[in-house]
């Protein structure tokens, strides 16, 4: 007995689950699902990763404009081509597409490496997720900001990274970021004063069943 | 005659023709978006010598750091020792990232970034000089290194990989006393403790005076935590041998492992079992495990990437032609090393470091790519091993039969290798020269020695077949002319050293600091002379202060290639 809780607790421990506010679940979104970048860092290689781990299938698109979010699920039968990055996983048999999105998940994380190429500057990569987050609002696809770069990818007020979290986490539905990207507090802070439901998670690995249970 | 001018120009611009429309001759085009599975960045190139390949005895490795927008700067750590109990403070440390001149230098500032880990501190860590790895210890262990990268699914960027390869270089060259230890001791603190975050596949070479070896790090996936029990990083190591050379350019080296051979192979526990796991290796398929075919699989050869890939093919070609080998062999298929057809000098060494190509196929400066002045940099549509992105190349010897102190060396030229100068830091120093420590790429600075280098760099830039002349006869003066020198260097610091080592510490810190304060006014001048020589692209005789001012020859081919580009576009103007 003894046992079996402290396999729990440790579970626990490293998935670090339901840190949401007594009484809040996990939101539920459905599928089907984007994944993109805010801020073009790797970290979204990780967010796709952990989609495939799910056994989840996905659109993945780098940089995707408000008219390819419009167009659904293949995302109007876009291609990949220098700076501009498509994949499609998704189960085209049971969400054909054109299928219209239901949760679009973005991993924050500014990396000017990752901009550049993309051909994108800070001011033009912020304007880009105001414009894809505001037809989200419209059509109320349900956004999930994910944070799982750590404090060494966070930075002081107005940097990269900082403004990457300003224009997507105020505006999301739910965040999930790991606890050392939350050690200063902020994303309590902004899920407190938009009231975003948010779970923070120890590792990568915690965002497995998370996932699972808001698109499943 | 006019008439052959007009076929020629003719022909010429319907050559300029094609290649405008891009379909121009092997190396003028883009890069085909082959089925490239792993795409490392077209960084730096480090080459491995074994002892008994090298003129001298010595083994070498190099590093052209290339990068283009890091940091330059070089630190000198020195020797301590750790009371029981004490920890190892671990950092991230990013291979990009740099800070204005005005809030500090990096080696100060990198320790704002705390990966969150202190592991136990061992009794005694070893003296080193480091730049943005670790390069030189007083073991004489010494370090190149060249990025690889790895399949996309075992990246690892999230904090869970607390050793990024900047500090794994650390750790292993102030703990390690050969080149076998540094080897387990970055592999053994990667598995504990996860490698990744800033970097993925990564090859380092890491030699002493008796061996060469390559070895290969990779993360294993995002997913990974330290609660799991299983290695936070995969990695295999396969020694040189010692009559032969090899080099890294970017892509994964080692292939199949033979691990009962411990004098040549070394890898991680999972080197095998990860890739069954992750799908890159299947055991069934009755094909021997292949390091880089499963893990870091680049596909295409010099030819079919249209010189993209040709330093492999090129440095296999300059060393050992009599092999005969193919541009058009994939490059996986290429040897993992190769005894050059003679035995390499440092100076040997260097030269390939600044190798940039010249009469292959993959010729930057062919045609009309170089301008009238043959400029390597107009054009990089082939990726030579002196590409003009260097923060510094290093060249590392480890010589036996010498005190360590003496016997190593980290040669160190700043900027382009073309244009810059390899200065000696031996390993017994205690200090390196202020002009290594400080300066960025954003702000001009008459103290950073690297400055020195790119405003004669810069100058050269405008008539470069001219002005590369001045250069090498300075290089000539204060590269070759030292390199001569060393042997009765090493004798006089060998008395000292025999009597009191501090000694010949003391002896080989001013030798390698006046050396580098020498070399570095010189290029400075070297600048300064250049600007004046060439100045407005006219040719100024400093010496005779004639009233004439002659001009750089523009060649023939050149004017005639102007009148083709004129044929072409006259449709245009109409």
């Amino acid at each position: 007995m003894n046992k079996r809780i402290l396999l729990v607790l440790a579970a626990g421990a490293v998935l670090g689950l339901s840190l949401l506010p007594a009484g809040q679940a996990v939101p539920k979104a459905g599928l089907p699902v984007l994944t993109t970048s805010a801020g073009q860092s790797t970290d979204v290689t990780t967010l796709n990763i952990v989609l495939d781990e799910a056994a989840i299938t996905y659109d993945y698109c780098d940089v995707p404009t408000p008219e390819m979010l419009a167009d659904g699920v293949g995302l109007g039968g876009r291609e990949s081509g220098p700076g501009f990055h498509v994949e499609i996983t998704t189960d085209l048999g049971k969400y054909p597409a054109g299928t219209p999105y239901k949760a679009v998940i973005f991993a924050i994380g500014a990396s000017l490496k990752g901009m550049g190429a993309s051909g994108l500057t800070l001011d033009a990569e912020e304007a880009r997720l105001k414009k894809l987050i505001a037809l989200c609002k419209q059509k109320k696809i349900f956004v999930m900001a994910v944070h799982i770069g750590g404090e060494s990818k966070r930075g002081p007020a107005g940097s990269d990274n900082e403004r990457m979290i300003d224009a997507v986490a105020p505006l999301a539905d739910y965040i999930v970021v790991t606890k050392d990207s939350n050690k200063d507090g902020r994303f309590t802070k902004l899920a407190a004063a938009g009231k975003i439901p948010l779970t923070e998670i120890e590792y990568a690995l915690g965002l497995v069943d998370i996932v699972k249970q808001v698109l499943q | 005659m006019k008439n052959a001018f007009r076929s020629g120009a003719v022909l010429g611009a319907i050559i300029l023709a094609l290649v405008l429309a891009g379909h121009g001759p092997a190396s003028a085009g883009q890069t085909p978006q082959a089925a490239v599975d792993v795409v490392a960045g077209e960084g730096c190139t480090s080459i491995l010598v074994g002892r008994e390949a090298s003129t001298d005895g010595s083994v070498m490795t190099t590093h052209t750091c290339d990068c283009g927008t890091c940091d330059w700067t070089w630190r000198h750590v020195p020797a301590a020792d750790h009371k029981p109990g004490s920890t190892r403070k671990i950092y991230h440390i990013s291979q990009y990232k740099t800070w204005p001149p005005s809030e500090g230098l990096k080696w100060d500032l990198y320790k704002k970034d705390l990966a969150g880990l202190e592991i136990p501190e061992i009794a005694h860590t070893y003296a080193y000089h480091h730049g943005m790895f670790g390069y030189m210890n007083e073991k004489q262990v010494s370090i190149g290194e060249s990025t690889i990268g790895c399949q996309r699914k075992m990246q690892n960027p999230t904090p869970a990989a607390k050793l990024d390869l900047s500090m794994l270089t650390l750790l292993g060259i102030e703990r390690a006393a050969t080149a076998r230890e540094a080897i387990q001791v970055m592999g053994a603190l990667a598995e504990e403790y996860g490698y990744g975050f800033h970097d993925d596949g990564e090859m380092l070479a890491v030699a002493d005076p008796k061996e060469a070896w390559i070895f290969e790090i990779m993360p294993v996936g995002p997913l990974w935590t330290p609660e799991s029990g299983k290695p936070g990083a995969v990695w295999a190591a396969q020694r040189v041998p010692d009559d032969e050379v090899s080099v890294c350019p970017n892509e994964s080296r080692i292939g199949e492992i033979d691990l009962a051979n411990k004098d040549f192979f070394m890898a991680s526990p999972n080197v095998v079992s990860l890739a069954v796991e992750m799908g890159f290796y299947d055991p069934k398929s009755g094909k021997p495990f292949n390091f880089k075919r499963a893990y870091s699989p680049v596909e295409g050869s010099a030819s079919s990437t249209n010189g993209r890939i040709q330093r492999l093919w090129r440095f296999f070609d300059l060393v050992a032609p009599s092999k005969k080998l193919k541009p058009e062999t994939p490059n996986m298929d290429l040897p993992f090393s190769v005894k050059p057809d003679a035995k390499i000098s440092v100076q040997d060494v260097m030269a390939m470091t600044r190798d940039r190509s010249y009469g292959t196929p993959f010729d930057p400066v062919q045609g009309i790519r170089g301008g009238p002045f043959k400029n390597p940099n107009y054009y990089r549509s082939t990726r030579v091993i002196d590409h003009g992105l260097a923060e510094y190349s290093t060249v590392t010897q480890s010589r036996g039969g010498l005190p360590d102190a003496i016997g190593g060396i980290v040669w160190i030229a700043f900027g382009s290798q073309d244009t810059s100068c390899y200065m000696p830091l031996y390993a017994g120093m205690t200090e390196i020269p202020k002009s290594f420590m400080v300066g960025d790429h954003w702000t001009f600075s008459r103290d950073s020695v690297r400055w020195a280098f790119d405003y004669t760099d810069f100058h050269v830039q405008v008539a470069y077949s001219e002005a590369i002349k001045d250069v090498q006869a300075a290089q000539k003066t204060y590269e070759t002319d030292l390199i001569a020198r060393i042997p009765e260097t090493d004798r006089s610091a060998l008395e000292l050293y025999r009597k009191k080592p501090a000694k010949a510490a003391e002896f080989l810190t001013a030798f390698a600091i006046n050396n580098a304060t020498t070399v570095t006014n010189a290029w400075w001048k070297l600048g300064d002379d250049l600007l004046v020589k060439y100045n407005r692209l006219y040719l100024y005789n400093v010496e005779k202060r004639g009233m004439t001012r002659g001009q750089p020859a523009t060649p023939d081919w050149w004017k005639k290639a102007v009148r083709a580009f004129d044929i072409l576009m006259e449709p245009d103007k109409k």
